[in-house]
């Protein structure tokens, strides 16, 4: 597992993580508990997408990647193209 | 204007063949034949076999990320850890 799918990996878990938090908080509205893991996770999850993405390039085409030259878009792995070993 | 009953199968398949078809059906007979025989059948209305309880979930121990994704919940409480 090379340093790139770490991160994925560990974007992936903080993702997962973040929406179950977001089932929850559907029918718990009010848990300042769970409210606060929810945003703890989300911050750690946007600090890990924007890492990925000056690296390694766009996750999403509205994500953190610098403004560059040329596009970035089509640079990177297909999702299928990557070992989620 | 007589509706032509488009909805049931060929009636002479339906459960209740012998009904006569002329009068305009309400719409569970067009759907189901003859309701009387499907009510005999113990089909309609479906009998209630079972009450389900389930427990308000409350936001305790959760598990950490990496657990959570390959456990496939955040919840000790809801993970189960038989195959099927």
């Amino acid at each position: 597992m090379d340093e790139r799918q770490l991160m994925l990996k560990e974007i992936q878990q903080l993702e997962f993580v973040a929406v179950e938090l977001n089932l929850f908080l559907d029918t718990h509205p009010q848990d300042q508990a769970a409210l606060r893991h929810f945003y703890a996770v989300r911050d750690k999850l946007l600090a890990a997408v924007k890492r990925y993405e000056q690296i390694y390039g766009p996750l999403t085409v509205v994500g953190f990647t610098p403004k560059t030259c040329p596009w970035q878009w089509i640079e990177g792995p297909w999702p299928w193209e990557i070992e989620y070993v | 204007m007589r509706r032509k009953n488009t909805h049931t199968r060929d009636n002479s398949q339906s459960v209740g063949a012998g009904k006569e078809n002329n009068k305009e059906l309400p719409v569970e007979e067009m759907l189901w034949g003859d309701l009387a025989d499907i009510k005999a059948l113990g089909l309609y209305p479906p009998p209630r076999l079972a009450q389900a309880y389930v427990l308000w979930q409350k936001y305790g121990k959760t598990f950490s990320p990496a657990e959570a994704l390959e456990k496939g919940t955040l919840f000790p409480e809801l993970y189960s850890p038989y195959p099927y």
